[in-house]
C-alpha cells in the first residue's frame, strides 16, 4: 500500500487516473492525495474530461439484428418488472438548479439573507392545521390589503414521499458503495464524484427536514381524497422543502402553485405536478424573515403559474394558531 | 423584467423537472429521455437505446472481443442508465460522453473479471493501434458527432507513436500502467512518463472541442 504520496508524485499520476491506468495501491494513494488537495482536484476534473472526448473516436457499429432486439427486449422487461428507479428528491438541489433570485426590483438573491435583517432569535412555529375555509377567509382578508410581492423559485424537484422517507437509506448505501468502489478501484471517477454528490445532497436534504432550526408546516384540504402535505422550513439556510401526498393530476395545461403567504405578500415558491401516485416533493431557497409567514397554500393554476393565485387553494396550511 | 408584467417568467417550472409529456410533435432529447427513464419510463430507455446501441456495441466491442460477453455489457451499460438516469448532470457533459464512460467502466470491469478467471489472456490484443482512418460518409454518425471524432483522432495522431500507445493500451486496453510496462518490456517510469505527456498534450488539445464543435 501506498502512503503519503508528494504533490508532485501525485500530480504526474493525474492522467494515469483518469485513464484508470493505475493499478490499486497507487490509485488509492492518489487518490487520498486529491481528496486534500484541490489544485489536484481540479487538475483531475480537466484530465477526466478530456479522457471522456476520447470516446468520441469510437464509430457506431451496429449489433446483430438478433443480438440487438434480444437486449432490447431484456431491457426493457426487466424495467417493466423492476420497482421503478428511485427518484433522488434532493439531489438536484445544486446540480439542477439554478439559484433563485427576486427578479425585481432588488435582484437580490432570495437565499441571501439581507444584509439589514437583523437575525432574530429562532421561532417556533405551531403546526396548526385549519379549515380551509377559514384559511381562505384569512387569505382574502390578506389579499384585500396586501399587493403581491412578485419573486422566482424554482421547482427543484418532484418525486415520491417513499422515495422521500428512504433518503437516510439510499445515503447509507451509496456511502457503502462509495467505500467499495474507492477502495476496489471498480468505479471510474464520474460514478464516484456521482456517489459523493449523491450523498451530499441527501445529507443536505435530510438536514433540510430534520435540523434544529425546522419549522414544520401542516396543509390540508377539505376534499375527498383527503390530499395534505407539510412544508419543511429549515430557517438555518432558508431552505424549504414541500412534501405532499394525495394530490389529484391538474387538468391539461394546469399544474399546482406553491405560495408562501405572509401579512402582506404572497410570494410564489414554484409550480408542480404530483406524480402518478399523487406525491410530489418541491424544495426552493428564500430568505424570509422568521416571524413573517403566515401560511402555505397550494392553488391550481395555468403550467405556467400566474403572478397570484386565481383559484381557491386546494391545500392550505396556517403557522398560527387562532 | 418587472414578474408583475403578463409575460413574466412566472415561476418556474424548472428545466430540472419537466412534464414527463414533453413536446409530442418532437422527438425527445437525450437528458429528456433520461428525466423521462427517472420517472419510471422504460419506454425512454428503448428510445435512448435505439439511439445510442450502435456506438455502446462498438466502445465494449473494441474492449472485448467475445460476443456473449459484448452484449452483457451493453446490457449492463444500459441498465446502470436506467438506474442513475436521475443523477445525470447536463452541466457534466453530454449524455453520450456519460453513455460511452459508462460502457467503458462495464467492459474495464468484465476484462478485469475476465482476466481474473483467465477466461481472456489479456495478451490476446497485445499491440493494437487504435487510430483509424474516419470512415468517408458514415450514415451512423452525425456531422457534428463526425467532426468531434474527427477532431480528437487529428490531436491522437499528433501525439508521438510511443506516447499514443501508452495512452490507447490503458484507456482501450483496460491495461494498468505495470500492466503496459510488463507487456511492453519497457521500465514503468518510462510508461508513467508517456501516459502522462500523452494526457497533457491531449489536454491542451482537446480543451477546445466544447468551444469548437459542441
Amino acid at each position: 500500500m501506498m502512503h503519503g504520496l508528494a504533490h508532485d508524485e501525485a500530480r504526474d499520476a493525474l492522467g494515469a487516473l483518469a485513464l484508470d491506468a493505475l493499478d490499486a495501491s497507487e490509485r488509492a494513494a492518489v487518490l487520498a492525495h486529491v481528496a486534500d488537495c484541490g489544485s489536484c482536484r481540479d487538475e483531475l476534473s480537466a484530465l477526466r474530461e478530456t479522457a471522456a472526448k476520447l470516446t468520441y473516436v469510437v464509430e457506431p457499429v451496429p449489433m446483430p439484428d438478433d443480438q440487438r432486439d434480444r437486449v432490447r427486449a431484456r431491457l426493457l422487461a426487466r424495467a417493466a418488472s423492476e420497482p421503478k428507479p428511485k427518484p433522488i428528491p434532493a439531489a438536484p438541489a445544486q446540480a439542477h438548479a439554478p439559484q433563485l433570485r427576486i427578479l425585481e426590483p432588488s435582484h437580490v438573491p432570495l437565499n441571501a439573507t439581507p444584509r439589514d435583517t437583523p437575525v432574530p432569535p429562532p421561532v417556533v412555529l405551531r403546526p396548526t392545521v385549519v379549515p380551509l375555509n377559514a384559511a381562505l377567509v384569512a387569505a382574502q382578508r390578506m389579499e384585500a390589503r396586501a399587493r403581491w410581492m412578485a419573486a422566482a423559485a424554482i421547482v427543484v424537484a418532484v418525486g415520491s414521499v417513499w422515495a422521500l422517507i428512504n433518503t437516510r437509506e439510499e445515503r447509507d448505501e451509496m456511502r457503502v458503495q462509495l467505500q467499495v468502489a474507492s477502495v476496489e478501484g471498480r468505479a471510474d471517477g464520474r460514478v464516484l464524484d456521482s456517489l459523493r454528490a449523491g450523498i451530499t445532497a441527501r445529507e443536505r436534504f435530510i438536514a433540510n427536514l430534520t435540523g434544529p432550526q425546522v419549522a414544520v408546516v401542516t396543509l390540508a384540504s377539505g376534499t375527498p381524497r383527503a390530499a395534505s402535505a407539510r412544508m419543511f422550513w429549515d430557517q438555518s439556510v432558508n431552505a424549504w422543502t414541500f412534501v405532499a401526498h394525495n394530490l389529484p393530476q391538474p387538468r391539461n395545461g394546469r399544474a399546482y402553485q406553491l405560495w408562501l403567504v405572509t401579512a402582506s405578500t404572497k410570494i410564489s415558491a414554484g409550480t408542480f405536478t404530483p406524480d402518478g401516485a399523487g406525491d410530489a416533493v418541491v424544495r426552493a431557497n428564500y430568505a424570509l424573515p422568521k416571524g413573517d409567514l403566515a401560511a402555505v397554500a397550494v392553488t391550481d393554476e395555468p403550467a405556467r403559474g400566474s403572478p397570484q393565485p386565481t383559484t381557491v387553494p386546494v391545500l392550505v396550511g396556517s403557522t398560527k394558531g387562532r | 423584467m418587472n414578474p408583475l408584467s403578463p409575460d413574466s417568467p412566472y415561476p418556474l417550472s424548472s428545466a430540472a423537472a419537466p412534464s414527463p409529456r414533453g413536446d409530442a410533435d418532437r422527438a425527445p432529447d437525450d437528458a429528456s429521455l433520461l428525466r423521462m427513464m427517472a420517472l419510471g419510463d422504460e419506454q425512454a430507455m428503448g428510445a435512448l437505446y435505439d439511439r445510442w446501441h450502435s456506438l455502446v456495441h462498438a466502445i465494449v466491442l473494441r474492449m472485448i472481443r467475445q460476443r456473449d460477453a459484448v452484449e452483457d455489457v451493453v446490457e449492463e451499460t444500459f441498465w446502470q442508465a436506467w438506474r442513475q438516469a436521475g443523477r445525470y448532470e447536463t452541466a457534466r457533459g453530454s449524455v453520450q460522453t456519460w453513455l460511452l464512460t459508462m460502457a467503458r467502466s462495464r467492459a474495464l470491469d468484465r476484462m478485469r473479471a475476465m482476466k481474473r478467471l483467465r477466461e481472456e489472456p489479456i495478451e490476446g490484443e497485445q499491440g493494437e493501434v487504435v487510430v483509424q482512418q474516419v470512415a468517408d460518409g458514415d450514415p451512423g454518425m452525425d456531422a457534428e458527432a463526425a467532426e468531434r471524432r474527427t477532431f480528437v483522432l487529428a490531436a491522437l495522431a499528433e501525439l508521438p507513436e510511443e506516447q499514443r500507445a501508452a495512452l490507447e493500451l490503458g484507456y482501450f486496453g483496460g491495461l494498468s500502467q505495470s500492466e503496459i510496462a510488463e507487456r511492453t518490456g519497457l521500465p514503468l517510469g518510462t510508461i508513467k512518463t508517456r501516459m502522462r505527456l500523452a494526457m497533457q498534450k491531449l489536454r491542451g488539445r482537446l480543451q477546445v472541442l466544447r468551444e469548437e464543435v459542441q
